[in-house]
C-alpha cells in the first residue's frame, strides 16, 4: 500500500466540493430511508400512504430536523458551540434536502410510501455508482486500496445468492433444479466484482447493484403493498408490508456504508467511517424498535385504559408539583461549558419546566374558570358476544377538591426530597437564650403527649371517672396545635424582633428556623396522633384544631421560606447566600411537612376539612375505573383489572423481599468467604443452570412441591416463592460480578487498618458493588413481573377478579405459632400476565381492547418498577461518586 | 555470607557528618534511643513461601523506635513480602505461608491466639497506589476510629445518648495535620476523596493510617505511584512522622532512601538480606561487595 504515501495529501482538507456534499446527502437520505422504513414496519406510517398524509409526515420529519439543525447551526454561528466538521455540516445540510424533498415530492405527487421508497434506493444507487466511477477515472481525488477486501466480497457473495435465488425462482420456478444456476452466478459474479477492482469501484458498483435492483422491484411495484408469497412448503408466507420495508432498511444500510466510504475517500479512513456509520445505525435500531413496541401497545391499549378517567383539577396540581419540583431542579443544573452541544442541553434542560409550568397554567383555568377540560373517545366492550361500542371520556373537572391520600403521599415525597437538600444550620445565627430553654422543652412536650396516648390506650378514656381522654387529652392536643403554630411562627417572629439588613436578620435567626420547623413538626405530629386516641374527631368545638392549626402553620412556613428567599436576593456574600438558601429549603421542608400532617389527619380521623372552598377529602377526587374498580360482572359497566395490577405488585414485592437478600448473602459468601475452588465452580454452573431453566419448569416445581406444602392451594404466596426461585439465579450472577470488581486495594486497606472482614464487606464492598447489585435486580424484576407460565400452575389466577388480595390488612396475631398467620397469601389471586393470556390467547370473556389495554397497564408497571430500579441505581452511583 | 543476624553498627554514626539539620536531630535522637535498647520490631529468622517459591529466607532484624529504616533491593527481592510480614498482611494471601518470629515491644505477633485487630491498629501500613475508599474525606479519616467504636455517631448513637460528632471532627483536623494535608482540604472534607490528587490521597492514606493511632507505620513504596513534587511532600512527611512513630519504608528509590532514612537494609535476589546498617555507612561503606554494586548501579 506504498502508493497511499505517494500521494501529496494536506493534513487537513478544507472545506467541501460539491463531490462531499452529494455523498453527505446520499448518507443523509440513507438515514432517513432506513428511520422511515422501520416506522413502516410496526405501521406507524403505513406503506400505502400518500399525497397529504405521507406529506404530513415528512414534513414533521422536516420540522424536527430543522429545529435541531437550526438550532445548532444558529448556536454555531453565534460562536456558543462551534460544529466544525464539514462531515456533521454536510450530513446536517444533507437531511434537510432530503427531509424537505420527500416532503415536496409527497404532496406534489400522488406516489406511495412504498414506490416512493423504491426511488430513493434507485437514487441511492445511482449516486454511489456515480461516486466510485469518478473515483476510479481520477476525476476526484481519493486514497484507495487495491481491493474492498475477502470480507466484502464474501458478503456481497451471500447478498448475491440470494438476489440470484430470487430471480431464478421467479423465471424458472423451483420445479427445475437450474434454478440454481441463477444463485451461483450471481453470487460469483458479484463477489468477483468486489474483490477484483480497486476499492474504488470493488465497494461501489456491487452496492449500486444490489441497491439499483431492489429499488426498481420495489418502485415499479413487481414487489408491492399488496404482493404476497406463500411458499408451498411453508405454512405461512411473505407480504409486501413485510418485504419493502426489509429491503428498503436493506438498501439503506448498505447504501449508507458505501457513501460513508466514497464520503471519506475509501482506505482506512473510508473503512473507519462506513463501520462508524453501520454501527450508529444499529443502535438507532435498537431505540426505534424498543419505542415502536411501546407505542405499539399503548396505541392500541390507550383508548380502553383510559376511559371514564376523572379527576378534579385541584388533585392535578397537587400531583405536578413533584414533578414541577424535579423540573426545576433539572433546569438549575449546570451546563458544561465548552461542549458542542451546550445550547441544545440548556434549551432541552429549560423545556420540561415550560411544558410542565404551561400544563399546570391550563388546569389552573380550569379552577378559575369553572369549566372542565373533556376529551370524548368511544370504547368497546363485550357483551352477549357482541362488540358494543360506548362513550366516554377523560375529563378535568374544575372541583377545588384533592385527596387525602394523594395529599400526604406528595407533600412527604416533598418533605423528604427537601429535608435531604437541606443541610446543617446548627452553629449558625445568633443564640436565643430563650429558644434554647425552648428548645430542652419540645422533647419533654412530645414524650408527655407519647404517654398520654399510651396511658389512654392501655386504661381506656376515663379511668375511675377521671376523663383523661374526653378533658385532659383535648385539652392537651388544643394546647399542642397551639404550640405547634406558634414554633412555627418563631422564624418569621425572630426575623421581625431582630435589629439590622434583612440579610443578617434572617441569617441571625437560623436557629430558630431550625426549632421552629422541626419542634413545630414534632409537637403537630404527637397532637395529630393524640386526637383520634382521645375520641374527639373532627373537632373540638365544632373546630378541626388540628387541621386549622396545620394549615396556620404551613402558611408561617411559607412565609419564613418567602423571606429567606427574598433576603439571599438583597445579599452578595457568597456564604450568607448559602445559608440563606439552606433556610428557604428549610422553611420549605416545614411547609411540606405541615401540609403532610394535614392530609395524615384527615385520613386518620376519617373526616373531610373545608376552608374557603378548597377540600381535603378521604376519597374520590380521582377515578379511573380500569385500574381502580375490580371487575364488574353482568354490569352496564365492565369496571377494570385493579385486582390484577394489585396482584401483580404484591408478587414483585415478594419475590424481591425473598430472593434479593438471599442473592446478595449467596454472593458475598462465595466472592468474600468461601476457597475459590471445586465448591465455587459448582455453585456456578448450578446458578446458571437456575438461570437457564425454562419459566414453566419453575411452574412445574411450583405446583408438585411448593402448593402441596402450603395448604395445598394455588395462592399467592406459592407465586410469590415460584418467582422467587426464578429471580436468585440473576441476582446472585450479577451481584458476585458486581462484588468481584470492587478493587482488591479497598479490602486490604481496610483490612490494614485492623477492620475485621464483615465490617469491611458491609461499609466498604457492599455500597461500591450496590449499583452493579441493583442492575441485576432490575433485570430479573423485569422478567418476573411479566412472567406467566408459572404463575398459571401456581396462583389459581382468577380471571376478571372481582376482589383484590389485601395483603397488609390480611396478617393477623394469633396466641400459638407461628404467631403470624396471613390467610390472604394463602388466596388465590389474579395477576397482570395472566388476565392478558387469558383475554388475548385463551379468548375468554372481554373485548380484544380490554387485553390490550390490560397489556398496555403491565408494560406500564413493568416500566414502573424499571424507573424505580434506575432511580435507586442512580442515587447510589451519586452516592458512590459524590455527584 | 552469613547474614541472619544483623544489627547496625553503632559506631559509624558518630564519625559520619550530616547535611540538615534537622537531620542531625534525628540522627541525634537516633543514636540515643538505639543506646538505650528500644527496639520496637525484633524479626528473628523469618521466612516466607509462595506455594513452593521461597520468597523470604532467614531474615532477622532490629527496627529501633521512632526513626525511619529503608528497605531497598531490586524487584522481587523480598522487600515487600517481608514489610507484609510485620502486619500479617501476608495472612490475606491464601498461598503464603510464614514462619519464623516477630515481636512487636516484646509480643509475639505470630502467636496462634494474637489479636489481629489490635495488631493491625498499632502497626499501620500505606500501600504503593493510593488508595482512599469512594468515601468522603472525613469519612475516609474516620472509618477506622469508626468501625473499633471510638466514635459513634448517627441515629442510633444519638438515641443512646452519644454523639461524637464533635471527636470526629477533632480527629480529622489532627490527623489531616500530621499528614500536612489540612490546609488543603479543609473547606472541602465532605468531597469525594477519589476527586483528590494522586500525592494528596496518599497523604489521606497516611492520615488515615494516623487516625487510628498506631506506634508503627509500614510504607510499601508510597511515592512510586507520584511526581517528584508530591514525592517530595511525601518524603518531608515520612521525616516528621518519625518524631513520633516508628517508620519502616520500602523504596526502590536509593536516593529517596539515602535522604530520609536513619538505617537501611538491602535485600538482594533470592529474598536474603544482604546487609543492614545506619544509611551513611551503607551508602558510603558498606561491608558487602554486592551491596556496593548495588548501590552504584553496576547490578540490580
Amino acid at each position: 500500500m506504498s502508493e497511499a504515501y505517494a500521494h501529496d495529501t494536506a493534513l487537513v482538507t478544507e472545506g467541501s466540493t460539491s463531490y462531499d456534499r452529494l455523498v453527505d446527502g446520499a448518507i443523509a437520505l440513507s438515514i432517513v430511508a432506513f428511520a422511515t422504513t422501520l416506522l413502516a414496519l410496526v405501521e406507524l406510517v403505513p406503506l400505502g400512504t400518500a399525497g397529504a398524509t405521507l406529506g404530513n409526515y415528512f414534513l414533521t420529519l422536516f420540522v424536527a430536523v430543522s429545529g435541531g439543525v437550526g438550532l445548532t447551526a444558529g448556536a454555531s454561528w453565534a460562536n456558543v458551540v462551534s460544529v466544525t466538521s464539514q462531515r456533521v455540516r454536510g450530513v446536517a445540510g444533507g437531511l434537510l434536502v432530503a427531509t424537505g424533498g420527500l416532503t415536496a415530492v409527497a404532496y406534489l405527487t400522488t406516489v406511495t410510501l412504498a414506490t416512493l421508497l423504491g426511488f430513493v434506493l434507485i437514487g441511492q444507487a445511482l449516486i454511489i455508482g456515480g461516486a466510485g466511477i469518478s473515483s476510479r477515472l481520477d476525476i476526484i481525488d481519493t486514497e484507495p486500496d487495491a481491493s474492498a477486501g475477502l470480507l466484502a466480497g464474501g458478503a456481497f457473495a451471500v447478498i448475491g445468492a440470494a438476489i440470484g435465488g430470487a430471480l431464478g425462482g421467479t423465471v424458472i420456478g423451483f420445479d427445475s433444479i437450474a434454478w440454481l444456476v441463477f444463485p451461483i452466478v450471481v453470487g460469483v459474479g458479484l463477489a468477483v466484482l468486489t474483490i477484483v477492482p480497486r476499492e474504488d469501484l470493488g465497494s461501489t458498483i456491487p452496492v449500486g447493484l444490489v441497491v439499483g435492483t431492489l429499488g426498481v422491484v420495489v418502485a415499479t411495484a413487481a414487489i408491492g403493498v399488496g404482493w404476497q408469497w406463500n411458499p408451498e412448503t411453508l405454512d405461512g408466507g411473505f407480504t409486501g408490508g413485510v418485504v419493502i420495508p426489509l429491503f428498503a432498511a436493506f438498501g439503506a444500510l448498505i447504501s449508507a456504508w458505501a457513501a460513508a466510504k466514497c464520503r471519506a475517500g475509501f482506505g482506512a479512513p473510508g473503512r473507519e467511517y462506513g463501520a462508524f456509520l453501520i454501527i450508529n445505525l444499529n443502535a438507532l435500531l435498537m431505540v426505534v424498535t424498543m419505542v415502536s413496541i411501546v407505542l405499539f401497545v399503548l396505541t392500541r391499549g390507550a383508548t380502553y385504559a383510559t376511559r371514564g378517567l376523572t379527576t378534579s383539577a385541584l388533585t392535578l396540581l397537587v400531583l405536578l408539583v413533584p414533578l414541577l419540583a424535579l423540573a426545576t431542579e433539572f433546569a438549575r443544573s449546570r451546563v458544561g461549558g465548552g461542549e458542542w452541544n451546550r445550547t441544545v442541553r440548556l434549551v432541552t434542560q429549560i423545556a420540561p419546566l415550560a411544558t410542565l409550568g404551561a400544563v399546570a397554567a391550563v388546569i389552573t383555568t380550569v379552577l378559575i374558570t369553572g369549566n372542565p377540560i373533556e376529551y370524548g373517545f368511544n370504547y368497546q366492550i363485550l357483551q352477549n358476544r357482541n362488540l358494543i361500542p360506548r362513550e366516554t371520556a377523560i375529563t378535568i373537572t374544575p372541583n377545588p377538591e384533592v385527596g387525602a391520600v394523594i395529599l400526604a403521599v406528595v407533600a412527604s415525597v416533598m418533605w423528604i426530597a427537601l429535608f435531604r437538600n437541606y443541610g446543617s444550620l446548627r452553629n449558625v445565627g445568633a443564640a436565643f437564650p430563650r429558644a434554647e430553654s425552648v428548645r430542652q422543652l419540645v422533647p419533654v412536650a412530645v414524650a408527655g403527649m407519647a404517654a398520654l396516648i399510651g396511658g389512654v390506650l392501655l386504661v381506656g378514656p376515663t379511668p375511675a371517672g377521671v376523663p383523661l381522654g374526653s378533658v385532659v387529652g383535648v385539652g392537651v392536643v388544643a394546647a399542642g396545635t397551639l404550640a405547634a403554630v406558634g414554633l412555627a411562627a418563631l422564624p418569621v417572629a425572630g426575623v421581625a424582633t431582630t435589629n439590622g439588613s434583612i440579610a443578617d436578620r434572617t441569617q441571625a435567626s437560623a436557629p430558630l428556623f431550625t426549632l421552629g420547623v422541626f419542634g413545630g413538626l414534632a409537637v403537630l405530629t404527637a397532637a395529630l396522633l393524640l386526637q383520634p386516641v382521645t375520641g374527639h374527631t373532627p373537632g373540638i368545638a365544632g373546630v378541626d384544631l388540628v387541621a386549622v392549626g396545620a394549615l396556620f402553620a404551613t402558611l408561617a412556613c411559607g412565609l419564613a421560606a418567602g423571606v429567606s428567599a427574598y433576603a439571599r436576593r438583597t445579599t452578595t456574600e457568597t456564604l450568607q447566600d448559602r445559608l440563606l438558601g439552606e433556610e428557604t429549603i428549610l422553611g420549605l421542608t416545614g411547609a411540606a411537612g405541615f401540609i403532610a400532617l394535614l392530609g395524615l389527619h384527615v385520613l386518620a380521623t376519617g373526616s373531610g376539612f373545608t376552608v374557603l372552598g378548597v377540600s381535603v377529602t378521604t376519597e374520590g377526587t380521582l377515578s379511573w375505573p380500569m385500574i381502580l374498580q375490580p371487575y364488574i360482572p353482568l354490569g352496564a359497566e365492565p369496571g377494570g383489572i385493579m385486582p390484577a395490577v394489585v396482584g401483580t405488585v404484591w408478587l414483585v414485592i415478594g419475590a424481591t423481599l425473598f430472593a434479593v437478600p438471599l442473592g446478595i448473602g449467596a454472593a458475598v459468601f462465595l466472592t468474600e468467604y468461601a476457597e475459590q475452588g471445586r465448591f465455587t465452580a459448582v455453585v456456578e454452573i448450578a446458578t446458571n443452570a437456575l438461570w437457564s431453566t425454562p419459566s414453566i419448569v419453575f411452574g412445574l416445581f411450583g405446583a408438585a412441591f411448593i402448593i402441596p406444602r402450603l395448604g395445598g392451594n394455588e395462592s399467592l404466596l406459592a407465586g410469590m416463592l415460584v418467582l422467587g426461585f426464578m429471580l436468585l439465579p440473576l441476582v446472585l450472577i450479577t451481584s458476585r460480578e458486581s462484588i468481584k470488581a470492587v478493587p482488591d486495594e479497598y479490602r486490604d486497606a481496610s483490612a490494614a487498618l485492623g477492620v475485621s472482614q464483615w465490617e469491611t464487606i458491609k461499609s466498604v464492598v457492599l455500597p461500591a458493588a450496590m449499583p452493579g447489585v441493583i442492575t441485576g435486580g432490575i433485570l430479573g424484576i423485569g422478567r418476573i413481573a411479566g412472567e406467566t407460565a408459572p404463575l398459571i400452575l401456581v396462583l389459581g389466577s382468577t380471571l376478571n377478579a372481582t376482589e383484590s388480595v389485601n395483603v397488609l390488612q390480611g396478617f393477623q396475631f394469633v396466641a400459638e405459632p407461628p404467631f403470624i398467620i396471613n390467610d390472604q397469601l394463602l388466596a388465590a389471586s389474579a395477576s397482570l400476565p395472566t388476565q392478558v393470556w387469558a383475554v388475548i390467547a385463551a379468548g375468554v370473556s372481554g373485548s380484544p381492547q380490554m387485553g390490550w389495554a390490560s397489556a398496555a397497564i403491565l408494560l406500564s408497571v413493568v416500566l414502573t418498577f424499571y424507573a424505580i430500579g434506575i432511580t435507586a441505581r442512580t442515587y447510589f452511583r451519586r452516592k458512590l461518586n459524590y455527584e | 555470607m552469613s547474614e541472619t543476624d544483623i544489627t547496625p553498627d553503632t559506631g559509624s554514626t558518630a564519625t559520619t557528618t550530616t547535611a540538615g539539620e534537622s537531620d542531625e536531630q534525628a540522627r541525634d535522637a537516633w543514636t540515643e534511643y538505639r543506646a538505650a535498647g528500644e527496639t520496637k520490631l525484633s524479626v528473628e529468622d523469618i521466612n516466607v513461601w509462595y506455594g513452593d517459591d521461597h520468597a523470604l529466607k532467614d531474615v532477622s532484624m532490629d527496627i529501633p523506635e521512632e526513626s525511619v529504616t529503608a528497605l531497598i533491593g531490586p524487584s522481587g527481592c523480598g522487600k515487600s513480602t517481608f514489610l507484609r510480614c510485620l502486619n500479617r498482611m501476608n495472612d490475606r494471601i491464601k498461598a503464603a505461608r510464614v514462619e519464623g518470629s516477630v515481636e512487636v515491644g516484646g509480643t509475639e505477633i505470630y502467636h496462634p491466639d494474637a489479636n489481629l485487630v489490635e495488631l493491625r491498629k498499632r502497626i499501620g501500613m500505606v500501600f504503593q497506589s493510593p488508595n482512599p475508599f469512594p468515601k468522603s474525606i472525613r469519612e475516609n479519616i474516620s472509618y477506622g476510629p469508626r468501625k473499633h467504636g471510638e466514635i459513634e455517631k448517627g441515629l442510633l448513637a444519638r438515641l443512646f445518648g452519644r454523639d461524637d460528632t464533635e471527636a470526629e471532627a477533632e480527629l480529622v483536623e489532627r490527623a489531616l495535620k500530621q499528614a500536612a494535608l489540612w490546609d488543603e482540604v479543609n473547606d472541602r472534607l465532605d468531597d469525594n476523596a477519589l476527586g483528590l490528587s494522586g500525592g494528596q490521597q496518599q497523604r489521606l492514606c497516611i492520615a488515615r493510617c494516623l487516625a487510628v493511632d498506631p506506634d508503627v507505620i509500614l510504607m510499601d513504596e508510597p511515592a512510586s505511584a507520584l511526581d517528584p513534587i508530591a514525592t517530595s511532600k511525601i518524603e518531608d512527611l515520612v521525616e516528621e512522622l518519625a518524631k513520633e512513630y516508628t517508620v519502616v519504608i520500602v523504596t526502590h528509590n536509593m536516593q529517596q532512601a539515602a535522604r530520609i532514612s536513619d538505617q537501611t537494609a538491602v535485600f538482594l535476589t533470592g529474598g536474603e538480606l544482604i546487609e543492614y546498617d545506619d544509611t551513611e555507612k551503607i551508602f558510603e561503606n558498606p561491608e558487602s561487595q554486592r551491596v556496593e554494586d548495588y548501590i552504584t548501579g553496576k547490578f540490580g
